[in-house]
């Protein structure tokens, strides 16, 4: 039986690297020009200062606006994402609870150019039953938006549908990590955390260093289909030097977020209660280094939590990458949030670092370890709060 | 608990099959392909005595105010049909402010100068000759001197069925020049199915190339130019700089721009940019590295790459690959001046 599973796994990895050979597919846009990964990704999926300006020109070259190809003169504008590997995942004191091969999740992906100035971007992921090494995963339309770019200039650039929100400075859906940021997942109980994507419209502009986005939100989950739209937030950020704080120049930011809430979709006399989220962001580049740092800053209604006081809450985290070529990238990260300790959620520290070598630009072998450790005052299991986490995996864009 | 992945054995398979359509041939780049065959306009066929004639022009220096410069002393043929110098030297010694461009492949280009400001060889070949400080003629004395050449006049005759003319003066010279062409470099083997046509090195240079050297987004197309125009900052810190396009546009968004250049047989034409600022194509590469000239209207597109030192190294080896063999051509004889020897170089 060990046999046989070590030649499944065997295969698996020997499929998946041939199926992200370099000469093979690659994703939609850089199958669309002949690109590497590498044009727009520092290190996949991490954008770099060129991905950043192309993700913000509607998935157009800036500057080639009108010459470009639309998905009906490209190649089929389909990708996928997956990694697949090995996970352990510990609570301390207690007996493994997690120690096995696994697919981790598929993306299925479409975007592309419609015509000039109007791109799409559509994330799919099907569902997917758990099963013999197979994480489970819900099925769900992730992200479907379309993108109006340069409606009058750079200044104006309007994103409809669903989408991951302009004011996460730091991509939770590129993050280099397995281990999520902690700041972004904060929600009160059946809330949507700021990792997730949200329906609504957003207007972006940029130019001359500066960059804004406005959005209208549909909200928390926790909102019925008859709630009118009432999430707004604003981001501004400034780069100072060349690029857009990627990878080149420093970029800072701060963004605010008024939204409102039901405790529970299901209680009909509960009304909608405000939150809020405020935040300071900075992306540091000297050499090979950068530095992400984020500070989020949160105010919820005492309804969404069931407390009997308003809940404030800050955290954050800090990011130090070293990036020294486009095959290889090390990360360590600190992250950081503090709640009232009457809350089972408590506060959380968490330690990631991180190695990704990438044996071709769209097909990276990750290490990672992740220690958790979460403080409450309530009387629930700590031991079970606090856990180690370490993957080995492939991680690939095909 | 450990678990077999045979469900996700499945899965990639279902990809495998599904994708397969959509996989590029080994080689298949979509950006940087081969040359088509010569662009020729319908009003200029190309015929054998038109290319004679306009190869004799090329090499005339009497199509100059004093007789000392012709399109092949700036565009020489043993320097990669262009010049060693920064910028070049016109009558009476005024030196010029841009680098001589390349004839190579030139009939690739939608437009000519540096600026564009031509819309087709037959205009570019006809604008030195009445720049002041090029050729510094005026185009009627041009056509003076020449219906006064009887070689040259028979020879109008015969291929435009007219005395001469300036129409005919541009169309003869960019007959010839479309024939400047490069044959297949190594690149174009590569594409071709040779394998060992490109080294590694120049291999892995041409993945910087298509990646994290930013360079095929503007470098695109067979001619590895986008025919397009921008901003590197090169020559904006000076007091008074070149404005580049926007002389020609009058569109303050053209602040600073030059064509993009051919990268075909690059190699051959140092020094580069549209002052020749730049001595070898390390240099330049190292000018994009740093991220170009910081100025108000800097391309969009250049910002600092990190390359290492090894990818910049690669990157110079693929640009060599893209040389190919140039046509060999001599000084031809050219018509004498009516009772004394012609002038010729």
């Amino acid at each position: 039986m060990k046999t046989f599973r070590a030649i499944a796994a065997l295969v698996l990895v020997g499929v998946l690297i041939w199926l992200a050979s370099p000469v093979g597919a690659v994703p939609i846009f850089a199958r669309k020009y002949g690109f590497n990964c590498s044009m727009c990704h520092s290190n996949y999926p991490r954008l770099n200062d060129f991905g950043q300006r192309y993700r913000q020109n509607g998935y157009q070259l800036p500057g080639r606006e009108g010459d470009e190809k639309t998905v009906l003169e490209s190649p089929p504008p389909i990708a996928a994402r997956t990694s697949l590997g090995f996970n352990v995942q510990q609570a301390a004191g207690k007996e493994q609870d997690l120690n096995q091969f696994q697919l981790n999740g598929l993306d299925l992906l479409s975007a592309g150019l419609v015509y000039r100035n109007i791109g799409y971007m559509v994330v799919y992921l099907p569902p997917i039953p758990a099963f013999r090494g197979v994480t489970d995963q819900a099925g769900a339309l992730e992200m479907a938006s379309v993108v109006f770019s340069n409606v009058a200039s750079p200044w104006l650039n309007v994103r409809v549908g669903r989408f991951e929100p302009a004011l996460v400075a730091f991509s939770a859906k590129r993050q280099l990590t397995a281990s999520p940021y902690e700041a972004y997942e904060l929600a009160f109980p059946s809330g949507s955390p700021l990792s997730e994507t949200q329906e609504g419209i957003e207007v972006t502009g940029h130019g001359g260093g500066f960059e804004f986005a406005f959005g209208w939100l549909n909200g928390s989950a926790t909102n019925r289909v008859d709630d009118i739209p009432s999430d707004v937030y604003l981001r501004i950020a400034k780069v100072f030097g060349q690029g857009e704080g990627q990878t080149a120049g420093q970029r800072i930011g701060l963004f605010g977020h008024f939204g409102q809430a039901r405790p529970d979709p299901t209680l009909s006399d509960k009304v909608r209660q405000p939150l809020f989220r405020g935040g300071l962001d900075a992306s540091l580049n000297l050499g090979d280094f950068n530095l992400s740092l984020q500070f989020l800053l949160g105010q919820d209604d005492r309804d969404l939590w069931g407390s009997r006081d308003n809940i404030l809450s800050y955290g954050g985290f800090a990011e130090l990458s070293f990036l020294p070529a486009t095959d290889w990238v090390v990360l360590a990260r600190y992250d950081g949030l503090k709640l009232p300790g009457e809350l089972d959620v408590g506060s959380i520290n968490r330690m990631t670092a991180a190695v990704r070598y990438y044996i071709w630009d769209n097909l990276a072998l990750h290490l990672e370890y992740s220690y958790r450790h979460q403080n409450s005052d309530l009387p629930i299991d700590q031991e079970a709060l606090t856990y180690h986490f370490a993957t080995v995996r492939l991680d690939a864009a095909f | 608990m450990q678990r077999i992945p045979l469900f996700g054995l499945g899965i990639a398979t279902v990809m495998v099959l599904s994708l397969e359509p959509v996989v590029l041939a080994e080689g298949q780049f979509l950006t940087n392909g081969l040359l088509p065959s010569v662009p020729v306009p319908v009003d200029n066929p190309q015929t054998d005595a038109k290319i004679r004639l306009g190869k004799q022009l090329y090499f005339d220096t009497r199509l100059s105010a004093d007789n000392t410069i012709s399109c092949a002393t700036c565009h020489i043929p043993k320097t990669g049909w262009a010049n060693n110098s920064p910028t070049d030297t016109g009558i009476k010694g005024q030196v010029g402010g841009r680098n001589s461009g390349s004839i190579i492949n030139s009939a690739y280009m939608r437009v000519q100068f540096w600026d564009g400001r031509a819309a087709s060889l037959e205009e570019q070949a006809l604008g030195p000759i009445h720049n002041p400080i090029e050729m510094g003629e005026t185009l009627e004395n041009v056509i003076s001197k020449l219906n006064a050449i009887p070689g040259y006049l028979e020879q109008f005759r015969t291929v435009f069925g007219t005395d001469v003319t300036t129409e005919g003066i541009g169309k003869a010279i960019a007959s010839f020049e479309r024939t400047i062409i490069a044959g297949p470099s190594p690149y174009d083997l590569y594409l071709q199915g040779q394998k060992d046509a490109l080294s590694p090195a120049a291999l892995r240079g041409l993945r910087i190339f298509n990646g994290k050297g930013h360079c095929s987004p503007c470098h695109s197309g067979p001619s590895f130019s986008d025919q397009s125009y921008h901003n590197l900052g090169v020559g904006m810190d000076k007091a008074n700089p070149d404005l580049g396009r926007e002389a020609v546009s009058k569109d303050p968004k053209d602040r600073g721009r030059f064509k993009t250049p051919t990268l075909r047989n690059t190699a051959q034409t140092p020094p580069y940019l549209h002052d020749g600022s730049e001595a070898s194509l390390r240099d330049v590469v190292e000018l994009y590295n740093r991220g170009g000239v910081p100025n108000p209207s800097l391309d969009a597109l250049v910002f600092p790459l990190h390359l290492t030192e090894s990818e910049k190294a690669d990157l110079v080896v693929f640009m060599e690959a893209l040389t190919g063999p140039v046509p060999e051509v001599a000084v031809p004889d050219l018509p004498k001046n009516a009772g004394e020897n012609g002038g010729g170089q």
